[in-house]
């Protein structure tokens, strides 16, 4: 895969590095999943647009439960079809990797959470969460009651300002007491 | 009309809707959203211009806000050519625009990363624009284009203030897409730039140059570590097996791995390599040679090595330069030494700061669970185990919410006895075994002692170490059984139970082992080094024997048990605590060796070399992903510190204990002769005396000085209580703003609650009057010079007003707390009068509907008046503490609803004139915000920290009600 490596010229190459947590080897390697994708004619170009279903198949993102709401967060295309650029991509795999910070991760930890991109977690985004995390089948999800009671005991614990919805002040304010999240909040290429 | 879609957005199918919400995002995007995050790049297709798209995207966004205008400007001509629905649309019109408007503009997701550009310079804007956001949800809509504008500009200047490298980190810190950092950091590189070329080019362009050098070198680095990264592949499938918590076992391996490679480089370096060049044939007796079983034992053909103390020399070795092998061997394992202390205490206070300080004390909050989802998972079992077993823990968190029983009191000493028990047992166990360990040791003694050294006697040395493993093997097994039969309430404190008393056995048994080796030994033999080195050769090999054993008892058999004979038992889980500890146990022997045996490290490498491969082997083959999420973070942070303080510390002061006090025996190594072997540092003090005088003044002045320890100590504990009071008082503050929070909190709930009550009592009113509306708005312009007076004189008696009422209220600032009742009834009063006013006016209005539509906002005003008055009289018997806060936001109500009942007085006095009260209620609302401010700032200037948030939020309050009626009314204007 050395000839892939070379078509990221140098100055790209450092653009991505300074704009990213990313070295540059995972920058490479990111690279060469990208183009890997990419159906023949476009091999190695930077600039094209992979569907959605195309990425998901990477095995990185395939079993995780918010894929499809990762996708739709990292993706810049209008309108939002969760389709993504390399440059997307690199944002991705930036905002999931190890150097990144905390404010980053919490910042788009809560928008994938925010299914509705309204900015803000009501119960309706809160329910799809704890859904999307518990498995969707009938014999195993919460029921009705307990789905609410939990879903109570959340907003008791993070909604500060008693408004009914979590922002995110308010989820950043919970990330930072559960120190868990930075080390799970991880994908490695 | 279509860009604006607030039905759409009020439905709630629209909302769940998966497949509507592309398009919905679509619509809603370019209000809000900075033009170049716009990228209009089609799939598969070329790449567009970035310059281009953002004179595309500014240019979309200005029409699109350009058609939300005129749809604002018109809703009345709408209504009035659909007045069946006319009084819904307007009323979610409105509610969009101003209750909600949340839903719209502060949280937006496309306004979101401009108004939440973090990192902390930009904290401050955001701090602006949220409130900005909030507090004028409804004012011109053009103003988050150009807001954002504005502080992309704000942002560039700042960013480019900073250091290149400062730059770098905030640029790459910013929630923003690729495409827009993109772009922001080549305006900033503009900027720069042109700034630059103002100056002098030649050095400034140098600079420029070695910077980016220096950059790039950095970035090689950086990543040329990470292509030595050792383990990358299995790391990532570990961790998308088994999770993270099982991660840290494998990497704490790894950095224990690291700690021994740099301390055998040091050592072989600064040791060996010196010894080695000067005389490469170590000096064996003739009889001894190699017989294999050295390698179990260390003893025999090892001893005459450089493997241990012994085979190191005092000479100072004399080549190109002088090498003063004492003191070469005394600085690399004294540096060496506080290295390893200094790289602990950082990452020990580094997780500290990370994993606990701010860590909740609940354990099972259903946040935490959510939080603590692995995304690094890739395997598809794992991920649906994993789910299943969260969904286990959130019932039992629920469960443990509503479910928690008081125990009685019999059942409470019943508990209590059982721990005791527990403890008094694991403690004995721990005590015997280490005495047990002690007469051992004489026993094996005395059994060397009488007969002649044979092969035999060679093997029967590893009797010790074969006990000890055994030990810290079957012991441990023992420990958990009790751990089960005990009833922990909480599993984190069973787990820390657990751990402790396996820390404790390990500490009993090392500690008598070094007693040992301390007082006993080095009264036996003439070279005593070398022996506790072959003992702790020994262990550390026996102890690698009985993990691989350990991975095998432990993982393979009991997975063949769970799978085959007893289903009951399932397969296991690898126990991340018990293994964490074997590592550090063995790390320990190690830095208990260094001093005696100076290449133990090497085999330390091997060890671990090998047991990284047979635990991935062992966990792949054997065992299960853990059922539990345990809190990986945190239990990192306690093995660290574990590492650290009983074991780090206990292997310094022996080392530091063998150095200071014990006599280096007088045959052999490296400091024979000697009476201790920290002398050696006096003696070449002493040879320097003369020469480098400034050393030796050092030397006596701090080094062996008493008095300049204790200065330092008592600075430092100067230092640390004057941190210790910041920290208390961080922590008021911190409840302080918390408290804070939870008033604006409640504030906002019940102004939304008010407007919304507004809003109803709004859409109540047949849709009838407001087909006046459109005549009126065109009658206004005829009369706008007599409403101008009009206003004027409401102007001026209305400061008048202001002034005699902001006394009365400084007075009751200014003495004691006036009973709040009077403040309250008065205001009931008001209340009340306003009322008996709107009722009169509702009549009138019945009577002749044609010619008083504006009187409804009367009624509106009058009930929202008489609600606050109720309200806050109901706020007045909930807390009686805060009178003087109370008393004065009390009289700004007064004061609003005077001003208000003004503005109706008005009204109901000259009915002709309908377009006047409109303006001059709208010149009043001014006013009212006017003071409202005004008043919050005199409450934030005195006293600050007398939790003013209260009149300073109900000020806020009254600001939003006027902004409301203001806005009311400009829409009945229209």
């Amino acid at each position: 895969m050395g000839s892939t490596s070379s078509q990221l010229d140098k100055d790209a190459l450092s653009e991505y590095q300074e704009l990213t947590f990313l070295t540059k080897q995972e920058i490479i390697l990111a690279h060469e999943r990208f183009s890997a994708m990419l159906p023949q004619e476009y091999k190695g170009a930077t600039n094209i647009r992979l569907p959605m279903e195309k990425i998901l198949e990477m095995p990185e993102l395939k079993s995780n439960p918010f894929n499809k709401r990762i996708c739709h967060v990292f993706s810049t295309s209008q309108p939002n079809d969760g389709s993504l650029t390399f440059e997307d991509f690199l944002d991705l795999l930036s905002a999931f990797s190890e150097a990144a910070t905390m404010e980053i991760k919490s910042h788009y930890a809560f928008r994938i959470f925010d299914s509705d991109n309204d900015g803000t977690l009501g119960r309706e985004d809160l329910e799809k969460m704890v859904t999307l995390l518990t498995g969707d089948s009938k014999d195993t999800s919460l029921n009705g009651e307990e789905m609410g009671q939990l879903i109570n005991n959340i907003l008791e614990e993070s909604d500060i300002d008693k408004d009914g919805t979590v922002n995110l002040s308010e989820f950043q304010h919970v990330i930072s007491r559960s120190p868990d999240f930075v080390s799970s909040f991880k994908i490695v290429l | 009309m279509t860009s604006y879609n607030n039905g759409g957005v009020f439905n709630p199918a629209y909302h769940d809707s998966e497949t509507l919400e592309v398009d919905k995002r679509s619509s809603r995007k370019p209000h809000h959203s900075n033009p170049y995050a716009n990228e209009d790049l089609a799939l598969w297709g070329e790449r567009a211009d970035l310059r281009n798209d953002a004179e595309h995207g500014s240019h979309r966004g200005g029409w699109q806000e350009e058609s939300r205008r005129v749809e604002e400007s018109i809703p009345m001509g709408f209504i009035t050519t659909n007045s069946t629905s006319a009084s819904w649309q307007h009323n979610v019109y409105q509610s969009s625009l101003q209750i909600d408007g949340d839903s719209h503009y502060d949280p937006s997701p496309a306004a979101r990363p401009i108004s939440s550009m973090s990192g902390n310079m930009t904290m401050r804007w955001r701090g602006i624009a949220m409130r900005r956001m909030s507090m004028f949800p409804n004012s011109d809509p053009a103003f988050t284009e150009e807001e954002a504008e504005d502080e992309e500009q704000n942002l560039v200047k700042e960013l480019v203030a900073l250091s290149t490298r400062e730059q770098v980190r905030q640029i790459r810190g910013l929630p923003m897409s690729f495409e827009r950092k993109k772009h922001i950091r080549r305006q900033v590189m503009a900027f720069k730039s042109s700034k630059h070329s103002q100056h002098f080019t030649g050095f400034t362009d140098c600079s420029k140059n070695i910077s980016l050098s220096f950059r790039r070198c950095g970035y090689g680095i950086k990543s040329a570590r990470q292509t030595l990264e050792l383990w990358h592949g299995i790391m990532k499938e570990i961790g998308g097996k088994f999770g993270s918590s099982v991660l840290t076992y494998f990497m704490f391996l790894k950095w224990l791995l690291m700690f021994n490679i740099f301390s055998f480089l040091v050592n072989f370096g600064f040791i060996t390599i010196p010894l080695l060049v000067h005389d490469l044939s170590p000096n064996i007796p003739s009889n001894v040679s190699f017989r294999g079983l050295e390698l179990l034992t260390g003893a025999g053909y090892f001893n005459y090595t450089v493997m241990y103390y012994g085979g190191y020399s005092n000479e100072t070795l004399r080549g190109l330069v002088d090498y003063n092998m004492q003191l070469a061997y005394f600085f690399t394992i004294a540096i060496y030494m506080v290295l390893c202390g200094i790289v602990l205490i950082f990452s020990m206070a580094n997780s500290f700061k990370k994993n606990y300080a701010l860590a909740d004390s609940a354990s099972n909050s259903a946040w935490q669970l959510l939080c603590s989802w692995d995304f690094s998972i890739t395997n598809d079992k794992t991920v649906r185990q994993r789910k299943s077993n969260l969904r286990v823990q959130l019932k039992e968190s629920l469960s443990e919410k509503s479910l928690k029983k008081r125990l009685t009191l019999s059942e409470k000493l019943q508990q209590y006895g059982i721990h005791l028990g527990c403890w008094v047992l694991s403690t004995s166990l721990a005590v015997g075994c280490g005495a047990s360990i002690f007469y051992l040791c004489q026993y094996e003694q005395e059994a060397m002692d009488s007969g002649p050294w044979s092969l035999l006697n060679e093997a029967e040395t590893l009797l010790v170490p074969f006990v000890v493993s055994l030990m810290n093997m079957v012991i441990p097994l023992f420990f958990s059984l009790l751990n089960k039969f005990e009833l922990y309430s909480n599993q984190r404190r069973q787990i820390y139970a657990l751990l402790l008393r396996n820390v404790l056995l390990r500490m009993v048994i090392l500690g008598v082992l070094c007693y040992y080796w301390m007082n006993v030994v080095p009264g036996r033999f003439l070279c005593w080094e070398p022996m506790v080195g072959q003992a702790l050769y020994r262990l550390v090999i026996i102890d690698f024997l009985f993990l691989m054993l350990g991975s095998f008892f432990g993982e393979f058999l009991s997975n063949v048990i769970g799978t085959q004979l007893l289903p009951r038992f399932g397969v296991p889980e690898f126990d991340v605590a018990r293994n964490v500890l074997d590592l550090i146990y063995a790390q320990t022997l190690a830095w208990i060796g260094i001093y005696f045996s100076p290449l133990l490290p090497a085999i330390q490498i091997l060890k671990f070399f090998i047991l990284f491969y047979l635990k991935k082997v062992s966990l792949t083959q054997n065992c299960q992903p853990p059922r539990r999420s345990s809190r990986a973070a945190q239990m990192q942070t306690i093995f660290i510190f574990l590492l650290f303080f009983p074991f780090f510390v206990g292997a310094l002061s022996m080392v530091a204990y063998t150095a200071w006090s014990l006599t280096p025996s007088e045959q052999c190594g490296p400091f024979h002769g000697l009476n201790n072997t920290f002398s050696v540092v006096e003696i070449w003090i002493a040879g320097l005396e003369g020469s480098s005088d400034w050393v030796v003044w050092i030397y006596e002045n701090i080094i062996r000085s008493e008095l300049f320890y204790f200065l330092l100590t008592l600075i430092i504990i100067v230092i640390i209580y004057v941190f210790w009071q910041l920290i208390q008082g961080r922590k008021e503050l911190i409840g302080l703003l918390r408290q804070q929070i939870i008033n604006e909190g409640k504030d906002k709930s019940f102004l939304l609650d008010k407007l919304q009550y507004l809003q109803k009592s709004y859409s109540e009113i047949p849709a009838g009057p407001i087909k006046q509306k459109g005549p009126s708005s065109r009658r206004s312009d005829g009369h706008s010079s007599g409403s101008q007076s009009n206003s004027n004189a409401m102007v001026q008696v209305l400061l008048a007003r202001q002034q005699l009422e902001e006394e009365e209220q400084r007075r009751s600032l200014g003495g004691v707390s006036v009973p709040s009742d009077i403040s309250a009834s008065s205001a009931m009063t008001q209340a009340l009068l306003a009322r008996q006013r709107a009722e009169r006016q509702n009549e009138d209005f019945y009577q002749m509907p044609e010619e008083h539509p504006s009187s409804l906002n009367a009624l509106d005003q009058a009930m929202a008046a008489r609600q606050r008055a109720l309200d806050d009289e109901r706020d007045e018997y909930w807390s009686t503490t805060d009178f003087n806060e109370r008393n004065s936001s009390a009289s700004a109500v007064t004061q609003a609803m005077q001003a208000r009942l003004r503005a109706e007085e008005d009204r109901g006095d000259d009915p002709a004139d309908l377009p006047s009260p409109t303006s001059s209620v709208m010149i009043q609302v001014m006013q009212a915000r006017q003071r409202a401010e005004e008043e919050e700032r005199m409450q934030w200037a005195p006293d600050p920290l007398q939790n003013p948030a209260p009149s300073g939020s109900s000020a806020l309050i009254q600001a939003m009600l006027a902004r409301q009626q203001a806005q009311n009314e400009y829409d009945d204007g229209y």
